[in-house]
């Protein structure tokens, strides 16, 4: 199989399409085996070869486990060294709200490789020129604002719309549901958010439900205009999917304090 | 749309098209590297360059081996090694070595 027909399948999966994983030769000693040929394997099925059968079916099984671990590796099998890729449909980020913060979030989502859809019941707000770089805008009705919205394990929910009220039904709506998000967030103020998280506890929403919302929503970074807001939320939601810390990278490693000697200081022992 | 879609979108254009390209996927790294293991970047004979593999002196290293491959056919893989010494103040001072796997289309 060329790279190009490769590229083909991947961009199928790429744009919502079944999940693959691409396994391609890297190193080899053998003749028949040679190096860029393509397996690429799916849940029940796979195309290509990597020149050898038996090779083919321990690379598939191989596969198999990054299709569920979702993380590139390599291996050696005989005398082929091996990488697998696997390559499946972009996250979804479900913005609801279409105002001054949506915007710039709809954009650094996008750029993440989020798959965005903005909410808004406001038919002037949620328009394409507004979104340019979201996959679906929708004009949506706040009674029940996420029908034809499909949530799963893999969304990604910012509630952000211009009323407390209009969030905190769409986050009573979709706490209710018990479906397991990646993400969600909620804009507010402590006061706010407090308020919502105690009739939310009325309402009977476990608490183990509410610890996994983030409101209010964001890292601290001092963020005021809308795009920065927007800023310090994607920058949650990269910390959420890759699980850093939030804190500078120079306050963590502190280089210049454990290893740049100040001279107007006695020497002191690392501790 | 992720930057693995964009490049492997643009290879099927190029395919398509019937142009000549040259995709390189960095398959192995070890230490600290600009670019981790699954980025690629499509070399377009008459469009240019899509997606990256990191910049600087390494990508220069890939695109002169993208040459040979593209006249020969045959992948190669090769080595990026950006563990000179730090304070030489060169532009390969990562501390990484890594291996692109590069073939024609």
């Amino acid at each position: 199989m060329t790279p190009a027909e490769a590229a083909g399948h991947v961009v199928e999966a790429l744009s919502g399409g079944e999940p693959l994983v691409e396994v391609v030769v890297v190193g080899t000693e053998s003749k028949e085996v040679r190096l860029g040929e393509r397996l690429l394997v799916w849940k029940g099925r796979s195309a290509g070869s990597l020149g050898d059968v038996m090779l083919d079916r321990a690379a598939a099984a191989a596969a198999k486990e990054v299709l569920e671990s979702r993380c590139s590796r390599s291996v050696q099998i005989g005398a082929a060294s091996l990488f697998l890729e696997p390559h499946y449909p972009p996250d979804e980020l479900v913005i609801v709200g279409a105002g001054h913060i949506a915007r710039p979030l709809c954009r650094f989502g996008s750029m993440l490789g989020f798959r965005v859809t903005v909410l808004d019941d406001r038919p002037s707000f949620a328009t394409r020129e507004r979104f340019p770089e979201a996959a679906k805008v929708i004009r949506a009705d706040f009674s029940d604002p996420f029908r034809g919205v499909p949530l799963g394990r893999g969304s990604h929910l910012i509630l952000v719309t211009r009323g407390h009220k209009y969030d905190y039904d769409a986050l009573r709506d979709v706490l209710l549901r018990g479906v397991d998000l990646a993400y969600i967030g909620m804009v507010g103020s402590q006061r706010r958010v407090r308020a919502a998280l105690e009739q939310l506890v009325k309402e009977g929403i476990a608490r183990s439900a509410l610890e996994k919302v983030y409101a209010p929503i964001g890292l601290d970074i001092g963020a005021e205009t809308p795009e920065e807001i927007a800023i310090s939320i994607v920058a949650e939601l990269v910390r959420v999917r890759r699980g850093g810390t939030g804190v500078s990278l120079r306050d963590q490693a502190r280089v210049l304090e454990r290893w740049i000697v100040d001279p107007r200081k006695p020497a002191t022992k690392e501790p | 749309m992720t930057e693995t879609h964009i490049v492997f979108d643009a290879a099927v254009a190029a395919a398509q098209d019937g142009r000549r390209a040259i995709l390189a996927t960095i398959v192995r790294a070890k230490g600290s590297t600009p670019r981790g293991v699954g980025s690629r970047m499509l070399i377009d004979v008459e469009r240019g360059l899509v997606g990256t593999v990191g910049g600087g002196c390494g990508e220069a290293q890939v695109i002169e081996a993208a040459k040979e491959v593209l006249e020969h056919g045959t992948p190669q893989v090769v080595r990026v090694d950006l563990t000179e010494d730090l304070f030489s103040w060169s532009p390969a001072v990562c501390g990484g070595i890594f291996d692109v796997l590069i073939e024609r289309i």
